[in-house]
């Protein structure tokens, strides 16, 4: 698991030095679905899941502070 | 894989690597143009209002020692308010407000409701119900080139027994064209307690008052109080976003998490094997509560990749690996496929999948032992898997024609989410957001 992550992240550095999408290119990769953040309003069901779940972070959301208690 | 120092320093090394070969491209000098059009970095006030309603039950309630009502209602709704404050800087003010009503947490005193106390009964006391309420304020600035920006928050919540203080800043560089971007945040959270403990242990109980003890007549629980109410936790964050082509783009978002303090719920009853069990009406009485280490170290590793397949169609894919030093370990799948079903409407179904195993600390209902350290029943902590299915559907105008006094509605989302673990809590959960653009 660790190794394919190594990989994973040594091809995606590799890879960003062979492409420059220019500006004018970006029209799919500026469709708003394409956004590599979560939308606001994902938040409150991340929250929800950062309570339930034993694990958090690497997600954009919150990764501490509060109780989660109820 | 538990997460121990080898492996925390293989991981380690992913940011690093990942920086190192980004710096190599910053190195290059920078084709985007100075001279160019300086646009603004949000043009004007946007207000966006969030809200949530939100439900679940089970039968694995941590407050009654892993046996009983999991029941829990939750309204949300939050207002986040961005302001242009220039050219370069916005003023972002995030406010939220939520109530529930749990019966779990209504059976810290399960004797004051109107019906004989069980742990699959809510009761109607003060403990029943609770608002939490949060603020965060955020600025954000770029440079002139769009190329730099770095960011400071400052964030306060509050609910009867929990107070959080959080602050956080962090700092992202793009480059390669704006094809390469480079995150680092870090944030720190000095949160404390107001120890709220089951009825029958508290030393100013009587409980005679509630009724005659039966079963275990010599009731005599494992109880001191914790003598230290803070818990702070510590995070970094470390992200790396690419673009891949003209329709493919991923990132890779690595958060270390490190929490101190008291990590045990003081309200959350244990029930041990080994002694003898003692009751009031149908209610089980504590014999201690929950004791977990006071320290926690987090590592989360995730990954995004979406593709625009066409005009219709975006794939979005999610994964995220993560490991504690309390033994758990967790994986997280998710697939949402937006339809572009006109230019104004967009459907969003999407798929979850979500493992972990137990932490070390865990057992059920009367499973652990008297002279363990470590002990919870909360199911939180358990080995499960969960799915969960989402719909949601989104209107946007770009050219905000729908009016609320200044304010033109940008878009509006509805979804809809159920969640399922395999161990029985089943939950739902709507979330609805309006955002407007100020005229």
């Amino acid at each position: 698991m660790i190794k394919k992550m190594i990989l994973c992240g040594l091809a995606l550095s590799f890879l960003s030095s062979c492409v420059a999408v220019k500006e004018y290119e970006k029209v799919k990769i500026n469709d708003p679905d394409m956004a590599l953040s979560e939308k606001n309003v994902h938040r409150l069901e991340a929250t929800f899941q950062s309570y339930r779940e034993a694990a958090s972070g690497a997600n954009g959301g919150k990764t501490g502070g509060g109780c989660g208690c109820n | 894989m538990q997460l121990n120092k080898k492996n925390m320093k293989k991981l380690v090394s992913i940011p690093i690597m990942i920086f190192v070969t980004a710096m190599g491209f910053a190195q290059e000098k920078a084709q985007d143009s100075e001279n160019t059009y300086k646009k603004r970095v949000l043009e004007t006030a946007e207000v966006e209002f969030l809200a949530s309603y939100y439900t679940q039950d089970g039968d694995n309630a941590a407050v009654t020692g892993g046996l009983g009502s999991e029941k829990l209602t939750d309204v949300t709704s939050t207002l986040i308010v961005s302001i242009p404050l220039n050219d370069d800087d916005v003023l972002t003010v995030d406010t939220g407000i939520s109530a529930y009503t749990s019966a779990s947490s209504s059976n810290i005193n399960p004797f004051d409701g109107n019906k004989p106390a069980d742990p699959f009964q809510a009761s109607s006391g003060a403990s029943a119900s609770d608002v939490w309420a949060n603020g965060v304020i955020s600025y954000a600035h770029s440079s002139d080139d769009r190329n730099n920006i770095w960011s400071a928050k400052l964030s306060v919540s509050a609910e009867f027994d929990y107070y959080s203080l959080g602050l956080g800043g962090g700092y992202t560089k793009l480059f390669n064209e704006k094809n390469t971007e480079l995150s680092v945040n870090a944030n720190i959270y000095l949160d404390t307690w107001k120890a709220i403990y089951p009825i029958e242990l508290r030393p100013s109980t009587n409980l005679g008052r509630y009724g005659t003890i039966w079963g275990n007549t010599n009731y005599n629980p494992i109880f001191t109080p914790f003598n230290s109410e803070g818990r702070n936790s510590y995070s970094a964050g470390f992200g790396f976003s690419q673009i891949l082509s003209k329709r493919l783009q991923g990132a890779l978002m690595v958060d270390f998490v490190n929490q101190q303090g008291l990590l045990s719920m003081p309200f959350q009853r244990v029930y041990f094997g080994d002694v003898a069990n003692s009751f009031i009406e149908n209610f089980q009485l504590a014999d201690a509560i929950e004791q977990l280490p006071n320290n926690r170290t987090k590592l989360a590793v995730g990954g995004r990749m979406n593709y625009y397949i066409n005009e219709i169609f975006v794939l979005r894919t999610y994964y995220r690996y993560y490991a504690d030093d309390w033994g758990i370990t967790s994986q997280t799948a998710s697939i949402e496929l937006p339809i572009k079903i006109t230019d104004k409407f967009t459907l969003y179904p999407s798929y979850r999948f979500y493992n972990q195993t137990a932490a070390n600390y865990f057992a059920p209902y009367e499973q652990h032992r008297s002279t363990e350290e470590f002990y919870t029943s909360d199911y939180d902590l358990s080995k499960y898997s969960a799915s969960q299915y989402g719909f949601g559907i989104t209107y946007t105008d770009i050219f905000t024609r729908a009016h609320i006094y200044k304010f033109g509605l940008k878009s509006l989302d509805l979804k809809f989410n159920q969640y399922e673990r395999n161990s029985g809590l089943k939950a739902s959960i709507v979330t609805a957001g309006l955002k407007f653009i100020m005229d």
